[in-house]
């Protein structure tokens, strides 16, 4: 090993003191933060990750669309089902609804669904909590866990359904009765936006009250596993006509994750500044040293060290305490995210307000998804951030003439 | 002489202070045998180390030239192998045990393999610290850090050992044994040594013997 960096070694650790407090207080500013953007950058990317998988779960991976309705549903899904890399592809009508019940009522969105085909492509019975989606006949809905609560209906209820046609023929003076429905399943979808507005019916009944006749507002399509959504719209859209066309998910929510990875973004460069910050830490700790060592880097270039060693002996103390700081925040962080649902279940028990949680949190759980890229990037910025640190203390090192430094007091 | 490890010709070194001009250095001329030992005497203030440091490629001349066996490179990587330097405050790394204060010198040049290493643990042994090898500088006493100084200074096995002073900071008894270690160990191994000293006894225990007076060396 180059003397220099065994010099830095043993400046960072010397022989018998198992933590020194430079070393310990320096590392511990560059652990927190690398530990702290690990933990927020696994909750953000958990949410962006629950997120994508509860849109997939519920409205497949492409969706195809017309400009108005889908006249020829079934033929529309046949040829989108010939499509090399497609899986499966269901129909669907979906808008919002008036339903009421025991005096209460509620505006969620209901969807139609075909109940042959949509497991294909929609795997809800995942999420089913009472009852499967083969339970659905076309007087029967299923409810999410909060409308239900929210309604005050539970499984073998009948609810009254007005759609918008329904209320458009009230203004009309015309006599129309809402539809009877009654609760034949509950499901929870983990994601507080969804489980306080979607009602799931046969495809045929929304069709009915939305006037729809044998028209549908669109298909899902579920694609074969590896393949990307945008390819496998393209591919769809090859073979579809010009006013129909496919979307994917990332398409259709295009907005949405723009949004969240604007938040993940600035999120990231906020906490940044807390390496940052450790930084000029562990940088003024270093020109300290430089001070406090003026006569041993004499000594070093008395004894044939040359200018930029010296600089290395520092700036490598620099890179060092990135690294161990580095890799002592990825453990904290990744320990931190393993334990992130004890700890709010903790507080919220604390603080007794589980029903609350439950009640305004997006997902039931605290999710955490992190890639190897975030993880990757976070390191390598930390390490380049402390080593850039250990630069000033280097340079002023390095400009040192050694009879001077012998010389200092 | 043509064979000198150090041959220093008209060094003159001027200070500025204020609007005065300190003249320092006023011509020296010096060459040094190797396996010789020189010692340089004089008052404080005298120029001395000013000298030294000129000698051993710390500083530069405003005039005059200095040459190590007859080369004027007397750059860092040069000095590493061919100069060895032993100071008044001994000047040891205090993160690194004896046995790495030794190695470092060698560290520097480079290659500190096994052998460099037992090298070391046999200078300490010679200097009489081969049994506090480990312990670091702190555990040390004034003397026995100047024996370990003693020992970097011979690990690169140098043609020139310069030692600024090396028993200001200890006591008589103790000085008296540094320098005849280092001139035994010196003589032993062919090195010759430049000894700055105030100390007439030490002055008198090397081959030549010169007195630095208003800025020139004399005998």
């Amino acid at each position: 090993m180059p003397w220099y960096l065994h010099l830095a070694l043993r400046q960072l650790f010397p022989t018998g003191r198992r933590f020194p407090f430079f070393t310990v207080i320096s590392t511990l500013g560059v652990t927190l933060g690398v530990a702290l953007l690990i933990i927020v950058m696994g909750v953000m990317g958990g949410f962006a990750y629950e997120i994508k998988h509860k849109i997939v779960d519920t409205e497949g991976d492409v969706q195809v669309k017309a400009r108005g309705w889908i006249a020829d549903a079934p033929a529309v899904v046949r040829k989108v089902e010939s499509v090399p890399g497609v899986a499966a592809a269901t129909p669907y009508a979906s808008d919002h609804v008036l339903i009421m019940f025991g005096g209460k009522s509620i505006y969620p969105e209901l969807r139609g669904v075909d109940v042959g085909s949509v497991l294909r492509v929609t795997p809800l019975n995942k999420y089913m909590l009472v009852g499967t989606i083969d339970d659905l006949d076309d007087d029967s809905i299923i409810m999410s866990t909060q409308l239900a609560a929210s309604l005050g209906a539970s499984v073998g209820d009948t609810v009254d359904v007005y759609s918008p046609l329904t209320l458009w023929k009230m203004g009309q003076d015309a006599v129309f009765l809402p539809r009877q429905a009654k609760v034949v399943g509950i499901l929870e979808i983990g994601h507080q936006q969804l489980d306080s507005s979607t009602v799931y019916a046969t495809l045929r009944l929304a069709q009915d009250l939305y006037g729809l006749g044998t028209t549908v507002h669109g298909i899902d399509v579920r694609l074969d596993p590896g393949v990307n959504e945008d390819d496998g719209a393209a591919r769809i859209n090859a073979v579809l006509p010009q006013d129909v066309r496919a979307f994917s998910w990332e398409d259709s929510f295009s907005d949405f994750l723009w949004v969240l990875n604007l938040e993940r973004n600035m999120i990231f460069f906020l906490l940044l500044f807390i390496v940052i910050v450790a930084a000029f830490s562990v940088m003024s700790s270093l020109l300290i040293s430089v001070v406090r060592k003026t006569r041993e880097i004499g000594l070093l270039g008395a004894l044939g060290g040359r200018p930029i060693h010296v600089a290395a002996c520092f700036c490598a103390q620099g890179l060092f305490i990135g690294v161990l700081g580095t890799v002592a925040g990825l453990a904290l962080g990744f320990t931190a995210l393993a334990f992130r649902n004890d700890v709010v279940l903790w507080i919220t028990r604390v603080t007794q307000r589980q029903e609350v949680m439950r009640r305004f949190y997006q997902f039931s759980e605290l999710p955490s998804h992190i890639t190897g890229g975030t993880v990757a990037l976070i390191a390598v910025m930390t390490i380049v951030i402390s080593t850039l640190a250990g630069l000033l203390p280097a340079w002023k090192a390095a400009r040192l003439k050694p009879v001077e430094a012998l010389r200092s007091e | 002489m043509s064979d000198a490890v150090l041959s220093a010709r008209g060094l003159r070194k001027n200070y500025r202070s204020g609007d005065a001009l300190l003249e320092v250095l006023r011509g020296v001329d010096l060459d040094v045998a190797p396996g010789e030992s020189v010692s340089i005497r004089g008052e404080s203030g005298s120029g001395k180390s000013t000298l030294l440091n000129l000698l051993a490629g710390l500083d530069a001349p405003d005039s005059g030239t200095v040459e190590w066996d007859g080369s004027a490179d007397t750059g860092a990587r040069r000095r590493a192998a061919y100069l060895g330097m032993v100071f008044q405050s001994f000047y040891l790394v205090p993160e690194l045990d004896a046995c790495a204060n030794v190695l470092l010198a060698r560290r520097i040049l480079g290659g500190a393999d096994a052998a460099a290493r037992a090298r070391a643990r046999g200078l300490l042994d010679q200097v009489g610290l081969g049994g506090r090898a480990r312990h670091l500088p702190s555990q040390l006493s004034g003397g026995e850090r100047q024996r370990v100084a003693l020992a970097r200074a011979l690990m690169n096995n140098p043609r020139l050992i310069v030692a600024d002073e090396p028993t200001g900071n200890l006591d008589e008894r103790t000085g008296n044994g540094v320098i005849d270690l280092l001139l035994g160990l010196c003589t032993s191994a062919n090195t010759a040594v430049i000894l700055v000293t105030h100390n007439a006894a030490h002055a008198a225990k090397t081959r030549r013997s010169l007195v630095l007076t208003a800025g020139v060396l004399g005998s």
